[in-house]
């Protein structure tokens, strides 16, 4: 997996760009993510149920099989103006695990990241990431 | 007749002359080049960011993000979470603290109860708040829901794009406006806020525009 696209200016990047597993398994890749220094973005648990929870949408190729998916646990975040409670959160990189199994070849596994980010102060409208990711089976 | 020895010591001191002549000229230029380039350093303006809000992203720190101070409130009609609709014109001659919103905004829920607790401390002296919800396709009642979580109990009014665009709103809130009892903006913020400067701000919006 190498760096990929350029800083997204909602705050996230997709880090992964390619992956290569054993076709016809279900295999477990790690999809990274960034999260641009001072801001943050809700876990997939955030403690608050209205906060927006982040949560990939994938679209497997043909002949491809997302299984499941595993999201990192967050760091507990508090604002500083905020002497009580505290948020779930994901801050610089993290890595969402999905098993899948792919066929042999070349083939595509696209999708969004559903997220809504925040810094100190202010937070900014959800948001959604495209996430391609070229999967190569052996 | 010039004889041949003297002819090609003419020539050679020519060519001698030629050369120095050039290299002093190409002296004098690298000097000038020189004398220009450290006047012009010299001169260079450095080009930092006006605040941290340029590289840290952050809104609230950018002063020139706020552009509504001074101003006439936009006018606007609204509805709130019970259908009625709400005008800002319904509260001429008292001070509005508009507080535009949204349900997952952590910074907005964190401010909210201040205002309210404001609100009841400066009832007598006419204070409005009203919280301008900013969520898209959100369900009237979850509005509800959240907003009576939160704690608050002054009118939730629902989003419109216009009203957002009149305020010249940014991509971020919570945003905060002081009108007072002339229909002025008295001040503007961006960004959560401690109870303390909120209460600074309300008392700027009841202490001005007197009628």
């Amino acid at each position: 997996m190498g760096p990929a696209a350029a800083p997204h200016k909602g705050h996230v990047e997709l880090l992964s760009d390619a992956v290569e597993v054993k076709a016809g398994e279900p295999e477990v890749v790690e999809l990274r993510f960034r999260v641009e220094d001072g801001f943050h973005i809700n876990s997939h648990t955030p403690k608050d149920e209205l906060l927006i929870a982040t949560a990939l949408q994938l679209s497997p190729a043909r002949g491809m099989k997302v299984v499941d998916e595993q999201y990192p646990h967050g760091s507990t975040f508090r604002l500083p103006l905020d002497s009580g409670g505290t948020l779930d959160v994901y801050q610089g990189e993290f890595r969402v695990s999905v098993r899948l199994v792919a066929p042999k070849g070349s083939s595509t596994l696209t999708g969004l990241l559903k997220y809504q980010a925040c810094d100190n102060a202010v937070c900014y409208p959800p948001k959604t990431l495209p996430v391609m990711v070229a999967v190569t089976g052996h | 007749m010039v004889p041949l020895s003297v002819r090609r010591l003419a020539i050679v001191a020519l060519l001698i002359a030629g050369v120095t002549l050039i290299v002093m000229a190409g002296t004098h230029n690298l000097r000038h080049r020189q004398a220009e380039m450290q006047k012009a350093q010299q001169s260079e303006v450095q080009l930092t960011p006006a605040s941290s809000a340029a590289t840290s992203g952050d809104p609230s720190e950018d002063p020139a993000a706020k552009t509504m101070k001074g101003k006439a409130a936009p006018s606007f009609t609204l509805v709130d979470l019970n259908g009625k609709k709400v005008s800002l014109a319904d509260y001429k001659g008292r001070p509005v603290v508009l507080n535009f919103w949204a349900t997952y905004c952590g910074p907005c829920k964190l401010e909210m109860p201040w205002f309210q607790d404001l609100q009841n401390k400066y009832k007598d002296k006419g204070l409005v708040v009203l919280g301008l919800d900013q969520d898209e396709g959100m369900a009237v009642n979850e509005v509800a829901a959240a907003s009576k979580r939160v704690g608050v109990t002054y009118p939730i009014l629902l989003p419109n794009d216009k009203v957002s665009k009149s305020y010249e709103l940014g991509d971020y809130i919570p945003e905060t406006f002081y009108v007072d009892k002339s229909g002025k903006i008295v001040d503007e913020t961006i960004g959560a806020h401690s109870k303390d400067e909120l209460e600074a701000d309300i008392q700027k919006a009841i202490g001005s525009g007197g009628m």
